[in-house]
């Protein structure tokens, strides 16, 4: 009996320990997150998936009002293309992420060029596998925006989705 | 006996370590969303870089550069080829501290202009310094030459034929942060700022600046 009871004691204190362990991971940020996003990732926070399938997760972003950002494929090598970091957890597969393609938009100072870019609310196509469990899901979305007359430094937006995979 | 001690301080260290990690979360947590609130706060805040077109332009116009007026911080950055130039050793003459970028499509509109600028008033003491601020990977130097490469390549296409400094991002700081690009400081020849610009602006505005910038500050 005491036996049992010393046994279900250390489980306990292992379920503890996972538990501080997990929790940190949960909050943790690995990515460096800037302080003024000119891009914001909308949703989803959480998200229901079939296990051990291919799915498709939808990523909703929305570039600030009077802003623009280079596409995934810019048309000047010398642009910096948006693209998303994806850390995978133990579990999950992201095998790919499909990109949507960029709308034509000219400067106003140099209206000769045609730029691909995003405005607005714009979704990436995550393509997901997942084995049975609740996983989070962190990355960071890498871009670069102009407005009218000014260019800002790349800049990293997080990403974060609750992945339940049943 | 040994045994309860033992059961007695498994079950207290468990039950602290819940307490404790139970604890971290909601200080996590409430971190978390103190970002947040900042975040939101400063997107919400009609500052430049979320301002739309025209009236980030206009807001840019109307708000003057807390550095005007006062002594351009001395800096000493390298150029392409290793040299080192410091603001210092252009005292006397009047020059335009142009933070740029290789990807900044209104820095490329701008060139041209500067570099017609630099040579009518080249004469009349009159230097421009492009501080390039491109990421520079500082951990691996093969990236590092292609990083170089790639401001080299910029510099060669657009025929810059003024100095052109990099890792413009070290004294981002004490010239206010460089939010937005292009970003152009007009030094006089005491080493003052006279004026201060973000974003692209008219040649015409430029040259108005330079003027400015070569006439004050003589002995």
């Amino acid at each position: 009996m005491r036996r049992l009871f010393l046994a279900a004691m250390a489980g306990l204190l292992c379920l503890s320990l996972q538990c501080a362990r997990s929790q940190k991971l949960a909050w943790q940020s690995n990515t460096k997150a800037d302080e003024h996003q000119l891009v914001q990732f909308l949703y989803p926070e959480q998200i229901t998936v079939a296990a051990d399938k291919p799915n498709v997760v939808e990523l909703h972003f929305r570039v600030n009002d009077g802003l623009h950002i280079n596409s995934h494929t810019p048309r000047a090598k010398s642009l910096i293309a948006t693209r998303l970091m994806v850390e995978e957890p133990a579990g999950v597969n992201v095998a790919s992420v499909d990109f949507p393609p960029g709308t034509d938009y000219s400067p106003a100072f140099s209206p000769q060029d045609k730029l691909s870019v995003y405005t607005g609310e714009f979704v990436l196509r995550a393509h997901v596998i997942a084995k049975p469990g609740d996983h989070l899901v962190q990355a960071a979305l890498r871009y670069q925006a102009c407005d009218a007359n000014s260019c800002y430094p790349p800049k990293t937006a997080p990403v974060a989705v609750s992945v339940i995979a049943k | 006996m040994k045994r309860n001690h033992l059961v007695l301080i498994l079950v207290i260290a468990a039950l602290a370590l819940m307490i404790w990690s139970g604890v971290d979360n909601y200080r996590r947590r409430k971190a978390e969303q103190e970002k947040i609130k900042a975040m939101q706060a400063a997107v919400l805040v009609p500052a430049a870089p979320a301002a739309t077109g025209d009236t980030a332009a206009a807001s840019e116009e109307e708000e003057k550069s807390p550095l005007e007026g006062k002594q351009a911080p001395p800096f000493t950055l390298e150029t392409l080829q290793g040299q080192k130039i410091s603001l210092a050793s252009y005292k006397g003459k009047a020059v335009l501290v142009n933070f740029m970028a290789t990807w900044c499509a209104p820095c490329k509109v701008e060139t041209p202009w500067l570099i017609d600028l630099r040579k009518q008033y080249a004469p009349q003491g009159f230097e421009i310094l492009g501080i390039s601020t491109d990421d520079l990977d500082k951990d691996d130097k093969k990236l590092n030459a292609q990083d170089k490469a790639e401001i080299a390549k910029f510099v060669d296409n657009m025929h810059i034929d003024y100095p052109v400094l990099i890792d413009g991002d070290s004294i981002s700081h004490p010239y206010g942060g460089i939010d937005a690009l292009p970003s152009s400081f007009f030094v006089d020849r005491s080493g003052k700022i006279v004026a201060a610009t973000v974003g692209l602006h008219d040649r015409s505005e430029l040259e108005a600046d330079i003027k400015k910038a070569l006439a004050s500050g003589g002995a």
